[in-house]
């Protein structure tokens, strides 16, 4: 080819193209070649770039595979790790809270001593509403002592061992606390029943009780401190011809929810029973 | 022998998670009695040759954490395992059905002695209160216990007094 046209005229054929390719894309023909080059370039370049990416996925994937499964562990394990410490920390809040509920009850009424304790359990029978606490003896506990929460009064030590005590709720059946009612400051008896309720017994006819009113322990007998608080009436039955009226009662404290109690450690009841005089035999 | 040991630990478990678990899901207000569906179970299987000593220790560490007088509940466990041992013997292929019986018994018994215990003490009660808040919820979680405590205690038993093939 070299020999037939000399270079002149091959510079003028390639000036003559250039020209000519020069004003195609001045005419706006250059895209739609270039598109009808491209398209069935573009679509074998895709076949040829996916039948690629299978083949490298097929023969990387089980090393993938394995390494996501063992992040996959590591992520789980880590999650849980998490959770856990999620569930302490809100265990501990719980705690926090309650011993400062229990903190602000003891700085409100400072005349007291107290001694914190975890219950423990309950008694294994129905019948009895009492709660085990984790202090006995050991920590000076003795029996007798009235046991409180943040809200109020829960009960007293009934029984203690070296390293634990039983606690008999207010709600236990055989319970007889003197009580005042606020504001009337009306004298009362409040007693535990078989379901687990409380009620105010032995209240005056001439006492004006109405629910909302307020019961504080009144101190009478010696067992108990005085203006600790036990409940609210909630409703008041008052026959005609009855000495007294009674009430329903409802306690301040949860006793389903008993967690962390405090006792009362300075103070001590009063034995009652030698005084009672017993009849005499003939 | 293996028995006899094993009874103290085991039974202190379970009393354990009586007192610090079952005691505090309480159902109206009644609760399951765990000690004494597992000591009915106990002595309802053929190959358990010391019952009794599991109806006492049972009895004891139940009596130990509850306020109840001391002894109730022993008396009552060493009565159920007593007719435990009769009814098995006589009725050993209806174990399942004489678990069930006794347990209905045995919380109609031990409640029956706590409220006249409790009666005597001087504290009032309502009978119908007593069955319908107390009697008749524990009696559903005591049956509701019988089916997992029975076949545990049956594996268990298996264990302890493993079958001796002949060769």
């Amino acid at each position: 080819m070299n020999n037939q046209f000399p270079n002149s005229i091959r510079i003028f054929v390639f000036s003559l193209l250039a020209l000519g390719v020069f004003l195609l894309a001045l005419g706006g023909y250059i895209p739609s070649l270039t598109r009808a080059v491209l398209t069935p370039l573009t679509s074998t370049q895709t076949w040829v770039s996916r039948q690629f990416k299978g083949l490298e996925d097929f023969f990387s994937a089980p090393r993938d595979v394995a390494l996501i499964r063992q992040e996959n562990e590591e992520l789980e394990a880590e999650n849980a790790r998490l959770e856990a410490q999620i569930v302490e920390l809100q265990q501990q809040l719980l705690e926090y809270e309650i011993l400062s509920a229990l903190l602000d009850f003891a700085r409100a009424q400072p005349e007291h001593k107290y001694l914190g304790a975890t219950v423990i359990g309950r008694d294994p029978s129905p019948f009895l509403n009492y709660i085990i606490i984790n202090r006995g003896s050991d920590d000076g506990l003795l029996r007798g002592m009235p046991v409180v929460s943040q809200n109020g009064l829960v009960g007293r030590v009934a029984q203690v061992t070296a390293k634990g005590a039983r606690v008999q709720l207010i709600t236990d059946p055989s319970v007889r606390i003197n009580v005042q009612i606020q504001p009337s400051q009306s004298e009362a008896v409040l007693t535990g029943t078989i379901t687990g309720d409380i009620r105010l017994e032995q209240i005056p006819q001439d006492a004006g009780v109405s629910p909302g009113n307020l019961i504080l322990t009144s101190g009478l007998g010696g067992n108990y401190p005085a203006n600790i608080i036990v409940g609210q009436v909630t409703s008041v039955r008052s026959p005609e011809y009855a000495l007294f009226q009674s009430a329903s009662v409802q306690p301040v404290t949860d006793f389903k929810d008993l967690d962390i109690v405090l006792v009362i450690t300075n103070f001590n009841p009063v034995e009652a029973s030698p005084l009672i005089p017993t009849p005499e035999t003939p | 022998m293996i028995s006899i040991l094993l009874s103290i630990p085991f039974l202190s478990l379970i009393t354990v998670i009586q007192t610090s678990v079952v005691s505090r899901m309480p159902l109206l207000q009644g609760t399951a009695d765990l000690v004494m569906v597992v000591i009915i179970a106990w002595a309802l299987q053929e190959r358990v040759k010391h019952p009794w000593q599991w109806a006492i220790t049972g009895g004891i560490l139940t009596d130990f954490f509850s306020g109840l007088p001391f002894g109730i509940y022993t008396l009552s466990y060493l009565t159920l395992t007593l007719l435990a041992r009769l009814l098995g013997r006589r009725l050993w292929q209806f174990s399942f059905l004489i678990q069930l019986f006794l347990t209905l018994l045995g919380t109609m018994l031990i409640h029956g002695m706590s409220t006249l215990v409790i009666f005597l003490q001087g504290t009032r009660l309502e009978i119908i209160s007593v069955l319908q808040s107390i009697t008749l919820p524990s009696l559903l979680l005591n049956l509701m216990l019988t089916i997992p405590v029975f076949i545990i205690m049956g594996d268990l038993a298996n264990q302890v007094y493993p079958q001796k093939t002949e060769l």
